[in-house]
């Protein structure tokens, strides 16, 4: 009994002791961190221009099976800008290769919900290589239901749009196939899937395609919902397009629909002020 | 005696570590996307660049413990994927006046501290949760899990620095007293063409109408002024269309499919430009 009595002090002395010292580090240790500089657990390697010019450029791996596949993903997604022929010209030649086909769909079906970025750069790749086994998959895919239940941001629920936007990437395909079963499917997007993200993209791949000619909006014009309608005339910048093509097809776009035009801003009837602030920090940053 | 004694003292230690782990509880730091784990080998973490990023967004360290500070070459954790978004904004673009919509000048004017023509000071600290994006007020701009937990679309290196953007772009508009809408510095929505909760205008301008380092300048008309969503889908397009040839395709690919899913659901008066091509690949 006496040293179950006097334990009790000294187990409570002991935790004191303990949660003390474990709060105390942990606050000061906060405290540390505040205004210190962060560190690495690694040494400092080389600079990204090192890092650069070590990279092989137009080098890709094979893609002639399906264990070709992962690794030819892996270089995809790293690949430079300039090495997108290298890519394009064997997924072309890859077309009619079923293993490698269904190997970029498990990859999409097993990517989707771990990793977006590389489900929509799978998604891009299986487009790119015309395949009838890729078809198939798109017409299915994309009219895939949506999420109805979600993570909810600003009205969004970002599951939805998640799915919305790998869906847009399978109309990507659907459109860049151009048969006449592949465009029946992305017209019936166009006119019935329930998301804005996906019928847009629809419609601007389906253009694009085309070359947004005036033959190509009239075709999808019997199609696109009313409230599309504005879809079949916005505007595009292509890669390296320049003032003198773009800023024309602005005006036009302005003129044909007014309703674009937006408002002009307000200001607010009392200033904020805003709080006190520290200094921050301007220097350049280090040299590539 | 001694053993119940340490028993019970240990108890306490780890409720305490317990209580600590769910005070500093963070995003998901099991995975980094291929995006962010692409654009991380072009630099292969570059110390002399996160000693620099660290006081150009005014990031405090207490902010950020348990999230990489101290690991900052660990992409799987959050401070590490903030600097991999800002060194994609600090460096990756071309910066073409006669293509770009705007420059790296104005693109880190708006996302860094420092107080300028774009806004007063800033700075950069980061929030669990899954409610938001990111959010501004006060001076701080707050980056939430849906950037980092690699199973978001938006967890990636370019749609952090476009929410970089949109966020600093809401201390340009409190610098300069703009009233952009009640809903959280937005017009509340769905309304018009905007699909969500929160909506902008498009204040749509032609290429090379304005000079690197002028996005922050306006007329007080709709003919120059920018709102949050549009500025980021701006960014979002010069990565997608004029970034360095090194910027990765899986980076570049994010970064247009943000754009036109934002330029498609956010703006009152119709859809904002679309980026690039639609070839899949």
């Amino acid at each position: 009994m006496n040293a179950t009595r006097l334990a009790v002090p000294s187990k409570c002395s002991t935790a004191a002791l303990a949660f003390a010292l474990l709060v105390g580090c942990s606050s000061q240790q906060a405290r540390k961190a505040e205004g210190e500089r962060p560190a690495a657990k690694e040494p400092s390697g080389s600079s990204p221009s090192q890092v650069l010019r070590g990279y092989k450029l137009h080098a890709p791996p094979p893609l002639s099976s399906a264990g070709d596949v992962p690794r030819f993903i892996d270089w995809a997604g790293a690949s430079h800008r300039d090495e997108q022929e290298d890519g394009r010209k064997l997924l072309a030649a890859a077309s009619a290769n079923r293993a490698v086909a269904e190997s970029f769909i498990k990859e999409i079906e097993s990517s989707q919900r771990v990793d977006h970025s590389r489900a929509l750069l799978v998604l891009a790749l299986l487009g790119e290589m015309k395949s009838p086994v890729a078809e198939a998959y798109f017409r299915e895919f994309a009219m895939r239901p949506l999420p109805e239940r979600g993570t909810v941001i600003e009205g969004e629920i970002i599951e939805q749009t998640r799915q919305a936007e790998l869906e847009g990437k399978a109309a990507d395909g659907l459109a860049f196939l151009d048969t006449e079963s592949s465009n029946r499917a992305l017209m019936e997007i166009i006119a019935r899937h329930p998301s804005k993200i996906v019928r847009a993209e629809a419609i601007n791949a389906y253009l694009w395609n085309h070359g947004d000619g005036e033959e190509a909006k009239k075709a999808l014009s019997r199609f696109v919902q009313k409230d599309d309608a504005i879809l079949l005339d916005r505007v595009r910048r292509l890669t390296g397009e320049t003032a003198e093509t773009f800023n024309p097809k602005l005006d036009a776009f302005l003129r044909t629909h007014p309703e674009a035009v937006p408002p002009p801003p307000e200001k607010l009837p009392t200033a904020r002020k805003p709080g006190e602030r520290r200094p921050a920090y301007d220097a350049k940053p280090p040299a590539l | 005696m001694r053993t119940v004694r340490t028993s019970f003292a240990l108890a306490i230690v780890f409720a305490a570590i317990g209580l600590s782990v769910k005070a500093h509880a963070v995003c998901d730091q099991s995975a980094a996307s291929q995006a962010d784990r692409d654009l991380w080998n072009t630099h292969g973490c570059w110390q002399d660049y996160f000693l620099w990023q660290y006081r150009a967004y005014d990031l405090r360290g207490g902010d950020w413990s348990g999230r990489g500070w101290n690991d900052a070459c660990n992409v799987l954790l959050e401070y590490p994927k903030h600097w991999n978004g800002s060194f994609l904004l600090t460096y990756g673009l071309l910066d073409n006046n006669d293509q770009s919509f705007h420059g790296t000048a104005d693109y880190r004017a708006t996302a860094e501290a420092a107080s300028s023509n774009f806004h007063e000071s800033i700075h950069d600290s980061i929030g669990d949760g899954t409610a938001l994006f990111g959010s501004y007020g006060g001076g701080a701009v707050t980056t939430y899990c849906p950037l980092y937990t690699s199973t978001w679309q938006n967890s990636n290196p370019a749609s952090r620095g476009g929410d970089f953007q949109h966020e600093g772009w809401h201390a340009w508009l409190e610098k300069y007293n703009w009233n952009n809408g009640s809903a959280g510095g937005h017009r509340p929505g769905p309304t018009g063409a905007c699909t969500v909760g929160g909506c902008d205008y498009f204040y749509f301008h032609g290429i090379s109408k304005y000079l690197f380092g002028d996005m922050w300048q306006n007329d007080g008309t709709a003919n120059r002024f920018h709102s949050p969503n549009q500025v980021q889908v701006e960014f979002l397009c010069d990565v997608a269309d004029q970034s360095q040839s090194w910027v990765p395709s899986s980076v570049r690919t994010a970064a247009k499919t943000d754009a036109d899913t934002r330029a498609a659901q956010r703006f009152i008066n119709g859809p904002g430009y679309s980026c690039g091509s639609a070839r899949p690949w």
